[in-house]
Formats: structure tokens, C-alpha cells, sequence
């Protein structure tokens, strides 16, 4: 009963109600939206940080993050001996072997980092192969294809086909060195990558050197990133006292922080729309519960108490809340499903910005996640009920026998 | 008026004193020269050596038999005869640029300035050693620390524009014969970082210089490498297209 009569008062001032419900479902959709670009720019980060390199988990041997010591190697056998296989969130391993070295041309030479890698295992672990500008992925057949970026491949001035030389101190003292042959050149974005990452077949570096059977770390991913360091709990049992794995926010901290720093600004942003969305919902019942004081009397005279004023207040505002939720939230997903197939494409007007070890890429597309819904419909609903307990109050409070003589 | 003579008088008083009781010979000691003569002794205007040397890391320990030849202080090539994996492996460094023979790729490479602080052939001396280490009058502003009976103690602080890893070099050269005995060397937190020793020292026609150098890292006291030169002639015929990348690549 209660129900339908907060029903009925709603549309007596159509208008008025009207306005308010478009208010909620406006901040609502925009919101949802705008918090689904958010994540979907987050998503493109961590995926450009561990797709480009990284991986979500690495295995190495404790300390080899920080320091890369060249001697700080594990047998290749750990990936099959680890079973990684028990964890089937893993989507896919990569053994690799890391060197620091000289590439060489007969009129340049260019510092870089070099991955001895497995093409078809890396493949799974990084996404390189579908940031080629030139070239092909190195395949299971060459002996000496290198992958390189697109930087250096312009500072040392090749093209796919062309011959290179890699110098670099091998673990047994002598001056490990060989011919590389360019297969492909990639571009991801972010500079330090594109200037300064090789990558070149296992077996070719691990001969280089002199460390046969020896790689650094195996990178890994699983198929929820968000999970990774669960994952990681679980295989760090199995894992032998002196490796140790690490996740995606032990490689890159700055990443983790600032998907820290968004869940709170999240928060922020919803609470300054919300405020005053709500100022806006405690207006309307303000002025609704004014205009009814001698009703409110007449009922209060009739016997209804205190109790059931307030209630019927509030369930009125949550019925305008739960109404403005169901069109806000269908009209949010459908913005948000428009923006995750569709999208907008800034480069023409802006280039990748690198941030906090991630590439932000120049578009805007949207991402959906369950927090992005729940947060602002719960709040939507709080607002409501918050905005409306004043007006509820107030109604509850009055005196029926000075209410009923209001005009 | 009487105050400011006096005042001259005092200032100068000390001066005058340490004038008078530092002896003579130590003053016109060019400092300078002592350096570039202890160097051009071991150089000499051209040479010819065997040399072992033997590095000893944590890691590995290896020996390599060396060929070397110089001229002056600008030209240097050097070439491994042994170990047979590293055969024909070869140096040449050419004023400040250094050049490496790769027989395995058959390519000749030029190390890059980002690379001088780089070990070379594995050992504890660096490319930049190669280069810096007989241009340390150029680089350095030097001066005498400490005189004994026996030795000379000589600072080496680097030059505002010269462009060098070390915070500071301190030479031990001894008197006679005037040889260098250890060179310390510090880093630009003027903590000292390594030590070079020189010893085994012969003579070899008119000179007298050490056969042996050890160079100790000091944060890492188990690593050592030792270059020990044989049959050293001095003077030979050698000119400068001796010292070209062609003859890097002649075997």
C-alpha cells in the first residue's frame, strides 16, 4: 500500500520528478562511461608493460630483478620440472636468457639488452609479433634471426635481411660474439623498448655465452592479470628454496601504485558527481514535503504515525533512485559497449604517452568491469536514501494539528 | 701604515720559513715530467712483447698468451695466441680510439664511448685504461703529496674538462731506479676503488722497468688479474701504418 502511494506522489509533479530522474541517470551513465575509459586506459598500460616484456610472473633466481647478474642462472629443465601445467590459469611460459652487450655495424655500435627467447614459447608471453613494422617473427628455424626494435633499428640503420654483430663478456671470461641476421622490427611505443630490446634466438645465446642449458627466468601468463599474485602464492610452494617468482606489481611497482591511486580517485570522482546529484534529490523533496505539510497533517490527524511518514518519504526517494539506477546503468553499459567496440582513435592528435613503466596508447576505449557498475549504483542508492532522510524527517516531525492549518 | 708592514711581515713569515726549510731538489722537481718519464720508460718509443696475462674472478679463472707491440703512447695492438678459442682475437687502440678483431665474425669493431668503462678481454683493466692510462699528465692536474728517502708520492686530480672515470690517482714511484711501484686509484666518492702494483722489475737494455702488474679490485678482494711481459724489446722499427685497422685483420 505504502509502496503504491510512493509511487502515485512521485508523478504528482511529473515535471519536477522528471528533471531530478534525468539528473541521476545522466551522472549515473556518464560515470559508468567515464570510469570504463578509465579502466580500459589502465588495461592498456599493464598490458603494454607486461606484453611488451614482462610477462605477469617471472621465475628467476631471488634478487636477479634488481641486479641482472649474468651468472645469476637456473638449468632451462625448471620449466618442465616446476609442472607448471597444475595451474591451468597459466596461458603461457617463456624461458629466456638476458644479456647486456654491444650490437655492431661496421659505422655503429649500440648498447642494447638481449633476449635469448624460444619464438614460438615468447610468443605466448609477449605480443610483439603483432607490433612488426617490418620483416617477420623470428621462426623455430633460424639460427641466428634477431627480432629488434624499431629505434634501434633506425639508429644503426638496417633493415630486415641485414647482418649485425653481437659482442658481449660470456660467462666463461671470453668475448662472447657472433653474427645476428635481422628477421623483424617491432614498435611498441615505448621508447626504452623500441631503442634497446633484441631479441634472438635461445640456443644462439646461450652458445654465445658459454652457457649452455642456462637461462635467467622464465616469464609467464595468466589468463586474469588481476589474479597474478595468487597464481604466484600457489606456485611458489613448488618452487625450490633459492628461485623465486615474482608478479606483475613486484616487476613494476609504479604500476600497482597507480592502480592503487585509481581505485581512491575513483571514489573522489564519484563523490563529487554524487554530492551534487544529491543536493539535487534533497531539493526536490525538500520542496515535495513542503507542499504536502496539511497533508502530511491530515494523515498524521487520521492516525498514521511518525514512523510510516518517514518510511513513505524514503521509499519514495529510493524508488526515484532505483529508477534513475535502471535506465542510468542500461544507458552506462551501452555507452561503455559503444566505447569497448568502437572507440575513439586520438593519434591523430596525440602520440603514446609511457607511464609508469606502461604505454598509454592514443585512444580512448572502454573496458568493462564489475566495479565500474557496483560502485556508482551503490552509491546512487546511498545518495538517494541520504538526501531523503532530511525531508523524511522533517515530515515526521511535524505537528499534525499546526500542518493541517498550512495552506 | 706601521700596521700594514707588519701585517705583510706576518703573512709572509710562514712562507718564508717552509721556503727555507724545504729542500731545494723537491721544489724544482717537475712533477709532470717524473710522470711522463716513469711512462715513456715503460712504453719506450716502440716495443715488442709476449705477455701472460691471468684474470681470476669469482666466477672463472683463465689465462691468455698475448702478443703485443706500441708505438709511443698513441699506438697499441695486442693479440691472443692462446687460449685457441679466442686465436687472432686483437686490440689495436689508436690515440683515444680502441679497436676490437673478432676472427669469428671476421669484423673489426669500434668501441663506443658508452663502452669504455668496459672490461677488456675479461680482465680488470678497462677499455678506458687503454686509452687513459699514458695520457694521465693531460688529463690530470699533478702534484707532489709526500717525498721520502726511497719514494715519490704523487696526487693526480682530474682536470675540470678532461673527461675520466676517477676521482683522484695517487702514483707510488720509486727514486731509484725510477720505476712505478703502485698506482691507487679512487672513485668520485674519493673512496679507492682499485689498486695496481708493479714488480718483477728487470732491466731491458738501457731501461730498468717492472716485467709485472697486478691489478686488485678492491671491492672484490678474490678477483685479481696479473699481466706479466716476456721477452720485451725495445726500439724496434715499427711506424705508424703498422697500427692500422688493416693489420688488425692480418692474422
Amino acid at each position: 500500500m505504502l509502496l503504491t502511494l510512493a509511487f502515485r506522489n512521485l508523478w504528482r509533479n511529473r515535471r519536477r520528478t522528471l528533471l531530478t530522474l534525468s539528473a541521476m541517470v545522466v551522472s549515473a551513465a556518464l560515470l559508468i562511461l567515464a570510469l570504463g575509459v578509465f579502466s580500459g586506459m589502465f588495461k592498456d598500460m599493464l598490458a603494454s608493460a607486461t606484453e611488451q616484456y614482462y610477462g605477469h610472473l617471472v621465475i628467476a633466481r631471488p634478487d636477479y630483478h634488481q641486479r641482472r647478474d649474468l651468472f645469476a642462472h637456473l638449468p632451462d629443465s625448471i620449466v618442465d620440472r616446476l609442472d607448471l601445467d597444475k595451474a591451468s590459469e597459466i596461458t603461457g611460459k617463456s624461458p629466456r636468457l638476458r644479456s647486456f652487450g654491444l650490437l655492431s655495424r661496421p659505422e655503429t655500435s649500440q648498447p642494447v639488452e638481449l633476449l635469448g627467447i624460444i619464438p614460438d614459447l615468447e610468443r605466448q608471453v609477449t605480443s610483439l609479433q603483432q607490433q612488426l613494422t617490418a620483416g617477420h617473427y623470428p621462426t623455430a628455424t633460424e639460427r641466428n634471426g634477431a627480432l629488434i626494435g624499431q629505434g634501434l633499428a633506425l639508429k644503426m640503420r638496417v633493415k630486415p635481411g641485414d647482418e649485425l654483430v653481437y659482442v658481449t663478456q660470456a660467462a666463461d671470461g671470453s668475448i662472447g660474439n657472433d653474427l645476428l641476421i635481422v628477421s623483424g622490427i617491432f614498435a611498441t611505443g615505448d621508447s626504452r623498448h623500441d631503442n634497446n630490446l633484441v631479441l634472438a634466438p635461445l640456443a644462439w645465446l646461450q652458445q654465445v655465452l658459454a652457457l649452455p642449458g642456462r637461462i635467467h627466468e622464465v616469464a609467464m601468463v595468466v589468463a586474469e592479470p588481476m589474479n597474478a599474485s595468487q597464481v604466484a602464492d600457489r606456485l611458489t610452494k613448488n618452487l625450490p628454496e633459492n628461485i623465486e617468482i615474482l608478479d606483475w606489481g613486484d616487476l613494476l611497482p609504479e604500476m600497482r601504485e597507480v592502480i592503487a591511486a585509481y581505485d581512491v580517485s575513483r571514489m573522489i570522482i564519484v563523490t563529487i558527481l554524487y554530492l551534487a546529484t544529491g543536493l539535487g534529490i534533497l531539493n526536490t523533496f525538500f520542496m515535495s514535503v513542503m507542499e504536502r505539510t496539511r497533508e502530511f497533517g491530515i494523515l498524521m490527524a487520521q492516525g498514521m504515525r511518525p514512523w510510516t511518514i518517514r518510511g513513505l518519504v524514503l521509499l519514495e526517494t529510493l524508488l526515484l533512485g532505483g529508477i534513475a539506477l535502471t535506465i542510468g546503468l542500461l544507458c552506462g553499459a551501452i555507452m561503455t559497449l559503444y566505447m569497448q567496440q568502437v572507440g575513439i582513435d586520438l593519434s591523430g592528435y596525440i602520440t603514446p604517452v609511457t607511464y609508469a613503466g606502461g604505454t598509454i596508447l592514443p585512444r580512448l576505449h572502454a573496458v568493462f568491469a564489475a566495479g565500474n557498475f557496483l560502485v556508482p549504483a551503490g552509491m546512487l542508492l546511498l545518495v538517494s536514501l541520504v538526501a531523503g532522510f532530511l525531508p523524511a524527517n522533517r515530515a515526521a516531525r511535524l505537528d499534525p494539528v499546526v500542518a493541517v492549518r498550512d495552506i | 701604515m706601521n700596521f700594514c708592514v707588519a701585517k705583510k711581515f706576518l703573512t709572509c713569515l710562514p712562507l718564508s720559513i717552509l721556503l727555507l726549510t724545504t729542500p731545494i731538489p723537491a721544489l724544482a722537481l717537475d712533477v709532470q715530467s717524473l710522470i711522463r718519464e716513469v711512462e715513456q720508460q715503460y712504453m719506450g718509443t716502440s716495443s715488442h712483447a709476449r705477455t701472460t696475462m691471468q684474470v681470476k674472478t669469482s666466477h672463472w679463472e683463465r689465462t691468455l698468451e698475448m702478443e703485443a707491440w706500441s708505438l709511443g703512447r698513441d699506438y697499441f695492438l695486442i693479440r691472443i695466441l692462446e687460449p685457441a678459442k679466442e686465436r687472432d682475437v686483437a686490440t689495436l687502440k689508436r690515440y683515444r680510439e680502441v679497436w676490437n678483431f673478432l676472427p669469428k665474425v671476421d669484423r673489426v669493431i669500434k668501441i663506443p664511448p658508452s663502452m669504455m668503462g668496459g672490461n677488456w678481454m675479461g680482465s680488470h683493466i678497462t677499455n678506458d685504461d687503454l686509452v687513459k692510462a699514458n695520457h694521465i699528465d693531460e688529463d690530470y692536474n699533478l702534484r707532489l703529496l709526500e717525498e721520502t728517502a726511497t719514494h715519490y708520492l704523487i696526487e693526480c686530480m682530474p682536470k675540470a674538462e678532461a673527461a675520466v672515470i676517477w676521482g683522484k690517482i695517487v702514483y707510488r714511484v720509486r727514486k731509484e731506479p725510477r720505476v712505478p711501484e703502485q698506482v691507487d686509484y679512487y672513485d668520485e666518492e674519493m673512496v679507492r676503488v682499485r689498486e695496481t702494483h708493479f714488480d718483477d722489475v728487470q732491466q731491458i737494455g738501457e731501461r730498468i722497468v717492472p716485467l709485472r702488474l697486478t691489478v686488485l679490485p678492491l671491492e672484490k678482494p678474490e678477483e685479481t688479474t696479473v699481466l706479466q711481459y716476456h721477452d720485451l724489446v725495445y726500439d724496434l722499427p715499427l711506424d705508424e701504418t703498422f697500427f692500422s685497422l688493416r693489420s688488425l685483420k692480418q692474422r
